[in-house]
């Protein structure tokens, strides 16, 4: 072995480290970030320049004092933060000893950890590029280790982890699906992070502040075609409870549910919501069933998670758009969707219960309100201004500007002061098709809140009361309709067509990516295997499956192996058989016995100047295969040429 | 590392076991031998145990994060051992050992056994090791349709003919994680000549010159220096050159005169067989590098005067293969089996 095949086993490793590093940027305080970059380059100096590595004495205090470093930033070892930054800190200490084959398996080892800390850390599509050069990082500074003479050429090297990779990728695919999954962790995982997606009160401006942010939110693929843009109502929280200035959900409320007669259009569909957006669980309007392990169908047609879920989740849902119900409203909600806070909002009550006294029926009385707001002098912001604690008087009689919420809560009031039974539903309204991915787009900016109200022997009706005064909200949503709404970026974007396009096709890329990919998870698999007839899900049954992959794929990789040892025979070998082949055809065959010398010997009776010419063949090939020196290329060629150009002089038999 | 004795003792009890299965099953190896999958071994390494122990690991985080891409870089990794498993077993596979030398060598040292190995299968092998039980050898890489050296050192500790016992070819290409291996049971021995000793004056043969008073190498003309060899007398190195811190240096002298010398086993009386066989071997060198002519009678052989290498080689190893007659008292082991 070469001192310099070691060192460049050593700037592969060097390589592979750095590489874990480059994963953690933005997640790694600066300054280990920066202790790994100096041990790196010091590392690096060493190879190169020759500078002496550090001694144990200091390399121990080094160890001590940034293990002591971590903790003060993190206050705990444990964890993936704290666990990255040591391991990133001893693996840079590791790069400084790295003497014996043992520390170079050390330091490859740490790389693999560390690119497993950032798939832990973060999953999407633009970092799986990443993922996958650092893992053939690894992967040839393992080979470079383990073998540092085959080091000294870089492309053999490269290109070995390269199909070796490739090789195990159909494995790994098999091992993928069928490697069975959990539906929980074996530990909890305690995750820290703040939920972005609606919360279960609404107060005047709470939901403009989502519409700010053009985030996704949940995707939806729909068998057959999707409902009409009017009819995208994704049912979220429902708010019974208002204070004067703020809507809140009650929580744990229970009552029988009202029988439905479910009519209009059925819609089946399979909703993956992104993941931190909260306990609720999007459905159309108005669900009938799903498969959501993890929620709950409450009696006002929410969908609730009943463990806050962190990760992305998929579940398929039956809704329908229209639904009526003849039952009479239970006492319970009777009595919660009609009650107002005393002494609040008193111009408001005073006008619903004018408004109620004039009209003659129920209808009226909701056309009446709808008129107000058709006529009133509203408009709809974005930016509304800030309202005082009787919300709804002050936005009714003196701002008269509002984002939906506003209209929604002024809504649901002066219904209530009118004696019907209402209530807000917040949620999403609208979402962009993607016509590549083929499925609809939901972004925060599309957060929504209208009323519904109870009609006697029509049940609850949704009305929107944002649909009057702006109607092509429902239509084109809020980006399109307010010219505030989302960043300037955001809004070029929108009106470029072919750089929507192709942000849409991002959009489908990544969609397909977390659905397909990081979504597959306890239950994909379950769907899966369904699909391939295992009804029952059994261990056996995975088992069986992975264990036929595992034969399938081992027999097509030794396969595509020994096809190599059984290459065609050295081309020497091959010229040889060529010129017996022709000497036989000319009556010369060689006998079995026969080896070159003594066939050339026995070619004493042929004819004088092709004996000569056979003979002088027969020896050169004697000496290219037997003599000491390998043959050159050049040589060879010149035999092949030679072989091919031998004249034939027939001869009817042999001696 | 401190193992307890019983585990040694186990282990060795193990690997005996095992030596003695893998002899039954592959038989005798007559050269050439081409490495066919019957006695090609594998076994994962130490390297290779612990990237399972790693991959354990991120089984466990994947599984217990319900994270797909964890998972799935587990899996490529799982499925790249395999590959590894694969690659590593094919290196050996098709290998064909062509030809085994060995040297003689005196008892107490080593000796150098020479393999030629040569890939004609059309697949590059690198990296492909020897090792005895307890040796290790040289490495080399074998390109395509070429030959390649190993080279092997083995303890010859006693005198007499040595088998060359079983010889592994060992290769843990391409990752270090999984290493294949083979035995070769070759039916070669090695020649043990015993080990050059003892001090006693080289005798001149029957009808030399007679005017010479001095006896030995001492009586010929000094004609140099020339480097140390193994098996030289401690008598003839030049102590004076070594004293200045120069390489030990032999005194070299000519051969004065046709004076034929007879190394004759019977006249070395009063010493046990081994100690007049070293004493032998010891002329026979001295003799030899002397540039002196010699003759040697063993009980029961006789090589006539002569030589040279190949003399050199026919009288050491008559003493190496000597065997004393029943009678004699001295009880020394013999070792010359086939």
């Amino acid at each position: 072995m070469q001192p310099g095949d070691d060192r460049r086993a050593r700037l592969w490793l060097l390589g592979a480290f750095l590489g874990g590093i480059m994963l953690h940027l933005s997640q790694l305080p600066p300054w280990i970030t920066l202790g790994a970059l100096l041990c790196a380059a010091w590392c690096l100096a060493g190879i190169v320049g020759r500078v002496p590595l550090p001694g144990k004495r200091l390399r121990g205090a080094l160890v001590a004092g940034l293990t002591i470093g971590v903790l003060a930033a993190f206050h705990t070892l444990n964890g993936l933060a704290a666990g990255t930054a040591l391991l990133a800190l001893m693996g840079a200490m590791k790069l400084l000893e790295t003497r014996t084959r043992r520390d170079g398996y050390i330091v490859v080892a740490v790389a693999l950890c560390l690119l497993l800390a950032a798939c832990l850390g973060n999953q999407d599509l633009p970092h799986a590029p990443l993922y996958l050069v650092q893992a053939w990082l690894c992967v040839t500074a393992l080979a470079a280790t383990a073998h540092p003479q085959a080091a000294a050429h870089t492309r053999r090297l490269a290109s070995l982890s390269a199909r070796s990779l490739l090789l195990a990728l159909p494995l790994a695919m098999a091992m993928f699906l069928l490697f069975p999954r959990l539906t929980g962790g074996f530990w909890s995982v305690g995750a820290s992070r703040v939920s972005t997606g609606l919360s279960d009160s609404m107060s005047p401006g709470s939901i403009s502040e989502l519409g700010e942010s053009s985030d996704p939110v949940f995707r939806v693929w729909f068998q057959g075609p999707p409902p009409p843009p009017q009819e995208r109502y994704w049912r979220g929280p429902v708010l019974h409870e208002f204070d004067g200035y703020t809507w809140r959900r009650t929580p744990g409320l229970q009552y029988p549910a009202e029988q439905l007669d479910y009519t209009g259009a059925v819609y089946h569909y399979r909703v993956r919501l992104e993941p931190d957006t909260g306990p609720w669980w999007l459905a159309l309007d108005t669900i009938r069933s799903t498969d959501a392990a993890g929620a709950t169908i409450t009696p006002d047609r929410q969908l609730v998670a009943r463990h806050p879920v962190h990760d992305p989740v998929t579940y398929d849902a039956v809704s329908y758009t229209f639904t009526r119900s003849t039952d009479r409203l239970n006492h319970l909600t009777q009595l919660l969707d009609t009650a107002l806070p005393p002494r609040r909002n008193p111009r408001s009550v005073r006008l619903a219960q004018q408004l109620r006294a004039a009209a003659p029926d129920a209808h009226a009385f909701v056309t009446r309100v709808l008129d107000l707001f058709r006529h009133g002098g509203f408009s709809y912001t974005l930016t509304p201004p800030l309202l005082d604690l009787n919300s709804v008087d002050d936005f009714l009689f003196n701002t008269r500007q509002g984002f939906c919420g506003h209209f929604a809560s002024a809504f649901v009031t002066l219904m209530r002061a009118g004696g019907l039974p209402a209530r807000v539903v917040t949620g999403y309204q609208g979402g962009e098709w993607n016509p590549l991915g083929g499925y609809l787009l939901v972004r925060r900016s599309d957060a929504h809140a209208w009323a519904e109200i109870w009609l006697q022997g029509q049940g609850w009706v949704r009305v929107d009361p944002t649909a009057v005064v702006a109607p092509e909200r429902l239509r084109r949503g809020a980006l399109d309709v307010l010219p505030d709404a989302g960043s300037a970026s955001e809004r070029l974007m929108y009106e470029i067509t072919w750089l929507n396009r192709l942000h849409q096709g991002w959009d489908a890329a990544n969609a397909w990516w977390s659905t397909r990919l990081v979504g597959y998870d306890f239950h994909a698999q379950s769907r899966l295997l369904q699909a391939l007839g295992l009804s029952a899900r059994s261990w056996q049954q995975l088992g069986a499956l992975l264990t036929a992959a595992l034969g399938l794929w081992l027999l097509a990789v030794t396969l595509s192996f020994n096809r190599l040892p059984r290459a065609r025979p050295h081309r020497l070998a091959r010229a040889y058989a060529l010129l017996c082949a022709r000497l036989g055809s000319a009556g010369f065959a060689r006998r079995p016995d026969e080896g070159p010398v003594t066939y050339a010997r026995s070619l004493a009776t042929a004819p004088q100047a092709f004996g000569a010419a056979a003979r002088q063949l027969l020896e050169r090939y004697a000496r290219l295969r037997f003599g000491a020196d390998t043959p050159t290329e050049a040589e060879l060629e010149q035999f092949e040429r030679d072989v091919r150009g031998l004249r034939l002089a027939r001869r009817s038999s042999r001696r | 590392m401190n193992r307890p004795g019983w585990w040694t003792t186990l282990r060795a009890v193990q690997r005996r076991r095992a030596a003695a299965w893998i002899r039954r099953r592959q038989g005798a190896d007559a050269l050439p031998v081409t490495l066919q999958r019957r006695r090609i071994y594998i076994l994962p390494t130490r390297a290779g145990l612990g990237f399972a122990l790693l991959l354990l690991v991120m089984l466990v985080a994947g599984l217990n994060y319900a994270n797909s891409i964890a998972l799935f870089l587990t899996f490529v990794l799982a499925g790249l051992s395999l590959v590894s498993m694969h690659a590593c077993h094919r290196n050996l596979l098709q290998v064909r050992i062509n030809r085994i030398d060995t040297e003689p060598a005196f008892a107490g040292s080593q000796a150098l056994v020479h393999l030629v190995l040569m890939e004609d299968a059309g697949l590059p092998r690198p990296d492909i090791r020897v090792d005895g039980d307890g040796t290790t050898g040289t490495v080399c890489d074998l390109p395509m349709h070429a030959e390649g050296r190993l080279e092997l050192l083995l303890a010859t500790p006693r005198r007499g003919l040595m088998p060359l016992g079983r010889v592994r070819i060992t290769t843990t290409y391409p990752f270090g994680l999984f290493r294949a291996w083979t035995w070769l049971h070759p039916p070669h021995t090695i020649t043990v000549y015993p080990a050059p000793a003892g001090a006693r004056p080289m005798p001149i043969a029957p009808g030399a010159r007679q005017g010479t008073h001095m006896h030995g190498p001492d009586a010929d003309e000094w004609s140099g220096l020339r480097a140390w060899r193994e098996g030289d007398s401690p008598r003839q190195v030049a102590w004076t050159v070594y004293a200045r811190g120069l390489p030990l240096m032999v005194k070299e002298y000519s051969a004065a005169g046709s004076d034929d010398r007879l190394f004759d086993f019977a006249a070395l009386d009063g010493a046990g067989t081994e100690q007049r066989l070293s004493q032998l071997a010891r002329w026979i060198l001295d003799a030899e590098s002397a540039g002196a002519r010699y003759a040697l009678r063993l009980p029961g052989d006789r090589i006539q005067t002569g030589h040279g290498l190949a003399h050199r080689h026919r009288c050491l190893a008559a003493l190496a293969l000597y065997q004393p007659p029943a009678r004699t008292t001295t009880p020394e082991p013999s070792h010359a089996t086939g």
